[in-house]
């Protein structure tokens, strides 16, 4: 009897799209996928049967990432799934590959593990990438505890016994957007590498590993914080390869840059919750030093990242999504009007994207267990590059993720920091040989 | 460790080349370490791919049912004629055309063009058996189905087995509408008249001629074929 009401209580249980999640789905193609990626390296070798055991025990505390994605007749949803899954499985050469929503048994997520690394893939419809660090941190945590060790709760790492908390599951966007004024959408065409595409199925890796304190110094050196450092750096890889491109026109060098909300408007969801930030350089105005873009960058992050404009950004997108107007038309016409928006104007509004997860902490005694952690952004939708940042105690990882053969943005980006000083080590999952 | 002589980065013990630069690493005393394990996995990934037995099962449902709500309604209560067989044929023919949807892994376009044709001449051979009219079916539906399905895999082949230009497929594909509108008027004349008298589908073979010329010319002329390929890039 109690377990047909737990099965009536599931049936009932469904959750909205929020509101940057309604638009993952409707760029989904048979080549792409929104999806992203977050690793772990462990000291050990991994052991998969005990990982799939942290996965079953860790997933009951993180109902949205136990669900499928179906679809209405207005907009999509989530519901969840009691299908076998999500297993784990041995890592491969091409991560964040499409994720169709019907395969999987429907799982939006994916986890591997490889020597000792264990990677989460998650569709971004699901969360951003800090609920999937709750989800990861707390899934190593039950792994760790599975080998023996002690690990205690916080930092990240959810209590299991605990029942997900409303605010948890909440659509934040909704909650805090409040302004009377909504910004525009459109921040004009920016410029876009251009690059030999890979043949489908391939993701290009290329992973730098720095010294966080060697970064500080720097970046300190120069009056700027690690992100604005690195953003310059990137905006000053860029616009060296449009200068090598000898265009007839050059372009605005943007970096898409999503900003984590959560640290301007209190909010413990484990979904979607970041804004995005277009820092620019326009080379059409002169030729700009280093110290120039450093300066452009600072003062583009202190003018607009704060919570005013983060508001009127999210109202925006708020305000377009409660619109009736909009609420009643069909989802297969409302999924072609984004597509084409995405693929004309918001696509085309960035030449990289750049994340900065920032520094990640844990328990004092999980730390013994981890060496480092990476993030990789994915696919991105058009040829280009993205770069996605993640520090744990002295090891910064930048990784770059892209479809094209090139690799003119990384190595300007790597060499800039090599001349500043900051030793850098490179890996990567190119085939060198055929390089 | 090795760095790049080019850019300075430290490399990975496993890497044989710089990533960056693709400058080669030759370091006598610290070769790449080929029994380590490399940073990245090597085997690739394939998506796995979607199931479609509910899709398949949900639609043979309700072709099925469609069918025999038909064939209820023709014996009980609209019996005129036995309309509900053009129902159930019609529903068989859908089924057909979807094969390739229920079963993607063992969908081969020759195959399913061929049973394609198959379902289309049953069908057609149902309605003449209803309708027994004057040979119809055999001098005419018959032999310009099967003509169609030959035209449309010679077509698939040149585009899927052959490397050939659009222009060349476009060639192909323009003579095959002027045979079969030569074949349609023909097998039409004989079958009314007893004998060809070709006049419409003449006209459609001069035009597909012209056409094919002007095509064959921009292929052969690389001056042409570049203004071409420019114009027309998508």
């Amino acid at each position: 009897m109690k377990k047909k009401n737990t099965q009536k209580t599931n049936n009932a249980t469904w959750y909205k799209l929020d509101l940057s999640a309604n638009v993952y789905p409707t760029l989904q193609r048979k080549n792409f996928s929104n999806v992203y990626r977050i690793s772990v390296s462990l000291r050990e070798r991994i052991q998969p049967d005990i990982l799939q055991k942290a996965l079953d025990t860790a997933l009951c505390r993180f109902p949205t990432f136990q669900v499928a994605l179906r679809k209405g007749l207005f907009w999509r949803y989530l519901e969840p799934n009691h299908r076998p899954g999500p297993f784990v499985q041995p890592d491969i050469e091409n991560p964040c590959m499409p994720m169709h929503f019907k395969a999987n048994n429907r799982y939006l997520i994916r986890i591997y593990y490889y020597e000792k690394r264990i990677s989460l893939e998650v569709f971004h419809s699901l969360s951003d990438g800090t609920g999937a660090l709750y989800f990861l941190k707390t899934m190593t945590a039950v792994y760790l505890r599975l080998l023996g060790h002690d690990i205690p709760v916080g930092e990240g790492v959810l209590d299991l016994s605990e029942t997900p908390g409303s605010e948890e599951l909440e659509d934040a966007y909704l909650r805090y957007a409040s302004s009377k004024v909504k910004r525009p959408r459109s921040q004009g065409r920016a410029y876009h590498v251009r690059g030999t595409k890979e043949p489908f199925y391939t993701l290009n890796i290329i992973c730098g590993v720095i010294s966080v304190d060697k970064l500080r110094v720097i970046s300190k050196g120069y009056g700027v914080t690690i992100t604005e450092y690195l953003n310059a750096v990137l905006l000053y890889a860029l616009l060296r390869k449009q200068k090598d491109e000898h265009l007839w026109k050059e372009k605005p060098v943007k970096i898409a840059m999503p900003v984590n909300l959560r640290s301007f408007f209190p909010s413990k969801t484990l979904r979607n919750f970041i804004s995005m930030v277009y820092p620019s350089i326009d080379p059409r105005m002169g030729d700009y030093t280093f110290e120039e873009i450093l300066s452009e960058v600072h003062h583009y992050m202190r003018y607009y990242i704060n919570r005013k404009f983060l508001n009127a950004d999210i109202t925006t997108n708020a305000a377009t999504q409660q619109n009736p107007l909009i609420r009643i038309v069909p989802l297969f016409l409302k999924d072609f009007v984004v597509r084409r928006f995405y693929a004309h104007v918001q696509d085309g509004q960035s030449s990289a994207g750049l994340t900065n997860v920032g520094l990640i902490k844990l328990p004092e005694e999980m730390k013994p267990f981890v060496e480092r952690f990476d993030v990789l952004m994915g696919q991105p939708f058009s040829a280009r590059t993205n770069c996605a940042i993640v520090s744990y105690q002295n090891i910064l990882t930048i990784n770059f993720t892209s479809s094209i053969k090139e690799t003119d943005v990384e190595r300007y980006f790597f060499c800039k920091l090599i001349q500043d000083g900051i030793p850098v080590k490179i890996e990567t999952n190119r085939k060198m040989e055929e390089s | 460790m090795s760095y790049c002589v080019n850019c300075g980065v430290e490399l990975d013990k496993t890497a044989t080349s710089c990533p960056l630069c693709h400058t080669k690493i030759y370091h006598p005393g610290h070769p790449a370490d080929t029994e380590a394990a490399p940073p990245y996995p090597t085997v690739k990934g394939v998506s796995e791919p979607v199931k479609k037995q509910e899709f398949a099962i949900l639609m043979s449902i309700i072709f099925l049912t469609t069918s025999v709500v038909c064939a209820l309604l023709n014996l009980f209560i609209l019996p005129y004629g036995r309309w509900a067989l053009y129902v159930a044929g019609l529903c068989i023919l859908l089924w057909i055309f979807l094969l390739p949807a229920f079963f993607p892994k063992m969908a081969n376009v020759y195959v399913n063009l061929a049973l394609d044709s198959i379902g289309i001449a049953a069908y057609l051979g149902a309605i003449s058996f209803l309708h027994p009219g004057d040979g119809w079916y055999l001098h005419i539906a018959l032999p310009v189905t099967i003509t169609a399905t030959l035209l449309l895999e010679i077509i698939f082949i040149f585009a899927v087995h052959f490397r050939s230009s659009m222009l060349i497929k476009a060639v192909i594909s323009v003579a095959a509408i002027a045979l079969l509108c030569l074949e349609i008027e023909a097998v039409i004349d004989y079958h009314f008249i007893g004998f060809v008298n070709l006049r419409w589908s003449a006209i459609v073979l001069t035009c597909c001629v012209a056409i094919d010329i002007i095509l064959l010319t921009i292929y052969l002329r690389a001056g042409l074929r570049a203004e071409f390929r420019r114009r027309m890039h998508f």
